[in-house]
């Protein structure tokens, strides 16, 4: 066995593609060395510079009146996120270079033929079309995904709001956010009191709006029923208005001057304030209706899809065997839809989770006494836009919302693992 | 005094850009004099993006404002354009990148909350044609205090002030025998509020309708602050108070000082003779039909919505079969919009009969304003080009088209004294020291929600013994607490984060 030659390798982790080079892989090597130099022209240019600024977030406070352009504390941090991001795909390439160096010393040693840059392409393509096909999207959920994540992350860690918005400059903080939360007594007792309310409402909104769903499907779905396409055309219109359209005629209707008080009154008795600053659970339970008039329709086209691919023997057989309607819905009906939309069902309970619109739209700024800058039916999403955009506070703002993160994701993967779509996926096929 | 102020202040001003280095295309600083420059010194196609508000472009005014000043400035190359932008669209944001307006026409508190970051130009008065006709009060809306030294930030177009709009040939009959005491040819319900209560609760006492809804008095969105603010500021309160060098101290928030839990039991007794629809935005959408149909005798609102209650009453005399020109006609004569009753009860009684109400008995109404005006982006590249656009917007023509066309209250003065009547009220007020002018300072983005969630509470607590639920505001000291834990709120909101 020839002895391998070393060099070719330490040059190449030093300097990408002159290993492929000293093998006379001059396309392949050139390529390396083209992208190893822009990225030393990055690095020169702009990528230090980033990096810095990126811990700094800047040093110079801009003044439009004297002609002081400042730094912008954000664009720099972002601009340090990319210059990472760059950074991280440059050393995943470097490691492509290494390797590569390896594999064509590793051919050599072994005599076998080193391929051509155009064979090495085509081959590449084949055995890793995978690679090729998602490289593009991969680099795009990164720039459009990924990045914004990062960086909404990264803004829970700063003072960024109240009065720090460019063009003053905003600073690293560490957990003081989260400390502010989870010890200032006026945030963290509003904090326990909106989670509790949330948590509650996502359980009950999305079993309201799942199995209202399932039941009018299924409805629907009955023999007994003429005109079906006719019946089904309603729930899709009302699906069909946009939401905020359609909350903002809710709220119209539930108002002192709306069609429902105009009704009540005319009976003799007098208006309710279905969404006074204290309606309580008299506002909350219209929340949830309101919102399973938006919602349900989804749930029934779902429904209404599954129903139709379930199979007719089955209930045929479960009537021979004496099985009622009842069971024969708990036993065979329900596993089978319950099986297929455990996925949209967890998106259903996140999406709930985090539903802006229904008391944002309904209700929005109203503060009640005994909470910090909401009211006793705003959700932790409405409490965190009322946090940093009502009132500029960023930080908090995103703070929150990695909270909301970190309870949503860990619901979510924890019942999507433990279901039977997860565990049992094949039972269907 | 106010003006040497101005003047000292433009002259620091010019100083400070000669000493900075600033110039006319430097990044910032103020504009230079145009007496002598040229608007367009380069002499390269300028376009110049305006932000109006939503009703002069609804109303045709931006049209013919840019219209008129695109045609005396063709020569010289400037073009105004609207921004196309959403009339509360966030310079802050907008403006570093290149995308804001150059020229934007707000609100005083909108535009100084800019001016606090410095996101528009400070302006040297001088340079501009209306600077001797438009009060020293109005030009106050647009001062900050920067280092010790006053800059002016914009230029005052017209006042805004809550305004009683009602129907003249819905008066009563003999309001001149039994509605006017004092004999001086003005209904006594629109100068002091106790009568205007007592005219209100005789017309709900006299409303023969089966479901008693077809008559009101006084209508109006109890839940607005800017709207109800009197019942505040008339008592003692105020937004927030002075520090030793005259700058609003945002930690000193006044809604809960003087006897304005006084004033807030008054708004509370004069929404029981409203319905609860006072306590939401229902008033709101509804009071321009339903003052035109005279469900409602007045209503409150703001001047430059007169034109949405004009056309309600026009369509109301149109279905009574008058043609669309003497409808139109008709509503001009008889729909009337005059300032708020100018007394309120010292002592909070506002069921008081007037006839035995004396003149000391009384306080002055003090309500809630805002100065309107143009200010100049940080960030536009036009200075000169902009500087001549609000010359111009503001010149003695434009300010009239603009209050014939949006029914605006201008501050300049030979305007509104040409204008008269109403006009020139607003004007005075202003001048008397009877509008509070809101505080042009950042922290007044967040008295807005706390005090409406308390008003609108107040207005209700007037229907819950009704409804057989128990009053929260009963006395002085109950509503005092609500008042201080509606400040320790706007506190809140404003510093326990941003320590």
């Amino acid at each position: 066995m020839e002895k391998r030659n070393n060099m070719p390798l330490w040059c190449s982790c030093i300097i990408m593609g002159t290993g492929q080079l000293m093998y006379k892989q001059w396309i392949k090597g050139l390529l390396y060395l083209a992208v190893f130099v822009l990225f030393i022209y990055f690095l020169i240019t702009t990528g230090i510079t980033d990096i810095i600024g990126f811990f700094t977030l800047g040093t110079v406070e801009g003044d439009a009146w004297l002609g002081i352009e400042g730094d912008d504390s954000i664009m720099m941090m972002l601009k340090g996120i990319l210059a990472f991001i760059i950074i991280a795909l440059f050393a995943l390439i470097h490691y492509s270079n290494i390797k590569d160096v390896q594999s064509i010393s590793k051919k050599l040693s072994e005599g076998k033929e080193i391929p051509s840059f155009f064979k090495a392409v085509s081959i590449f393509t084949d055995k890793k079309f995978y690679v090729v096909a998602l490289a593009l999207p991969v680099v795009g959920v990164l720039i459009f995904n990924v990045l914004p994540i990062i960086f909404m992350t990264l803004i829970a860690f700063t003072n960024y709001g109240g009065d720090i918005v460019p063009p003053k400059l905003v600073d690293w903080i560490g957990f003081d956010n989260f400390k502010k939360i989870f010890v200032l007594s006026d945030l963290k007792a509003t904090f326990v009191r909106i989670l509790g309310w949330n948590i509650v409402w996502a359980f009950v909104s999305t079993f309201i709006n799942y199995f209202g769903g399932l039941l009018l499907a299924l409805l629907l779905n009955k023999e007994c029923v003429k005109g079906k396409t006719f019946w089904r055309a309603f729930p899709i219109l009302a699906y069909a208005v946009p939401g905020f359209i359609t909350l903002l005629g809710f709220k119209f209707m539930f108002s002192y001057g709306g069609p429902i008080n105009y009704y009540i009154t005319r009976t003799g008795a007098n208006a309710i304030g279905f969404l006074d600053i204290d309606a309580g659970w008299k506002a909350r339970i219209i929340g949830i209706l309101v919102n399973a008039w938006i919602s349900v329709p989804t749930s029934m086209l779902l429904a209404t899809g599954m129903l139709s691919n379930m199979n007719a023997e089955l209930y045929e057989a479960a009537s021979i065997d004496g099985a009622t309607k009842w069971v024969q819905f708990i036993k065979l009906t329900l596993p089978f839809v319950v099986f297929s939309t455990t996925p949209t069902l967890i998106t259903s309970f996140v999406g709930n989770f985090n539903n802006f619109g229904v008391f944002y739209f309904l209700r929005g700024g109203l503060y009640l006494d005994g909470y910090f800058l909401a009211s006793d039916t705003d959700l932790l999403i409405n409490w965190l836009y009322n946090l940093s955009i009502d009132n500029n506070y960023y930080g908090i703002g995103a703070a929150i919302s990695l909270v909301i993160f970190i309870i949503t994701s860990v619901f979510s993967l924890g019942t999507y693992v433990n279901s039977s779509a997860f565990k049992k996926e094949d039972t269907y096929r | 005094m106010g003006r040497q102020f101005v003047k000292i202040g433009s002259a620091v001003l010019a100083t400070a850009m000669l000493v900075t280095g600033c110039s006319s295309t430097s990044g910032g600083s103020t504009e230079g004099s145009t007496e002598t420059a040229s608007a367009n010194p380069t002499g390269e196609k300028i376009t110049l993006r305006i932000l109006e508000n939503d009703t002069a472009k609804s109303q045709g005014y931006l049209d013919e404002l840019l219209n008129a000043f695109n045609k005396a400035y063709a020569d010289q190359g400037i073009e105004a354009v609207d921004a196309n932008m959403e009339e509360y669209s966030d310079l802050a944001e907008n403006g570093p990148y290149g995308y804001g307006p150059d020229v934007l026409y707000q609100a005083n508190d909108q535009i100084m909350t800019y001016a606090e970051d410095k996101h528009i130009m400070a302006l040297n008065l001088e340079d501009y044609e209306c600077y001797d006709k438009v009060p020293q009060e109005a030009f106050d809306a647009f001062k900050i205090t920067v280092d010790g030294t006053d800059y002016y930030c914009g230029i005052p177009v017209n006042v805004q002030e809550p305004m009683l709009f009602y129907r003249a040939d819905m008066m009563p009959e003999n309001w001149e025998t039994e509605w006017d005491q004092d004999g001086n040819g003005v209904a006594d319900f629109f100068e002091s509020w106790n009568a205007l209560y007592a005219y209100s609760k005789y017309l709900r006492e006299n409303d023969e309708s089966a479901n008693k809804d077809s008559q009101y008095g006084l209508m109006a969105p109890l839940n607005d602050l800017y709207m109800m603010a009197e019942f505040t500021f008339s008592y003692g309160g105020y937004v927030f108070g002075l520090d030793e060098e005259g700058n609003y101290d945002s930690s000193d928030i006044g809604f809960n000082k003087g006897d304005s839990a006084t004033g807030l039991l008054a708004m509370k007794e004069f929404a029981s003779l409203m319905s609860e629809e006072c306590i939401d935005d229902s008033v709101k959408t509804s009071r321009y039909s339903k003052v035109a149909d005279g469900t409602f005798f007045c209503s409150i609102s703001t001047p430059d919505t007169y034109t949405l209650f004009h056309e309600k009453l026009v369509a109301v005399y149109e279905e009574e079969g008058l043609s669309a020109d003497e409808a139109e006609q008709k509503a001009t004569e008889n729909l009337m919009m005059v300032e708020l009753p100018s007394k309120m009860p010292a002592n909070g009684d506002i069921t008081a009969d007037p006839a035995t109400l004396s003149d000391s008995d009384y306080v002055d109404t003090q309500v809630m304003g805002g100065v309107n005006g143009y200010a100049i982006s940080a960030y536009t590249k036009h200075k000169e080009a902009c500087v001549a656009f609000i010359n111009f917007a503001t010149s003695y023509d434009m300010i009239s088209m603009r209050a014939d066309i949006l029914g605006i209250a201008p501050t300049r003065s030979d305007v509104a004294s040409e204008i008269g009547g109403v006009t020139d009220t607003i004007f005075n007020s202003l001048e008397a020291g009877n509008i509070y002018l809101m505080p042009s300072i950042k922290a007044v983005d967040q008295i807005w929600d706390p005090m409406q969630t308390l008003f609108a509470d107040v207005a209700k607590d007037a229907f819950r013994a009704k409804n057989g639920e128990a009053e929260k505001y009963t006395d002085v000291d109950s509503m005092q607490k609500a008042l201080d834990n509606s400040v320790q709120s706007i506190y809140d909101a404003i510093y326990t984060l941003a320590q």
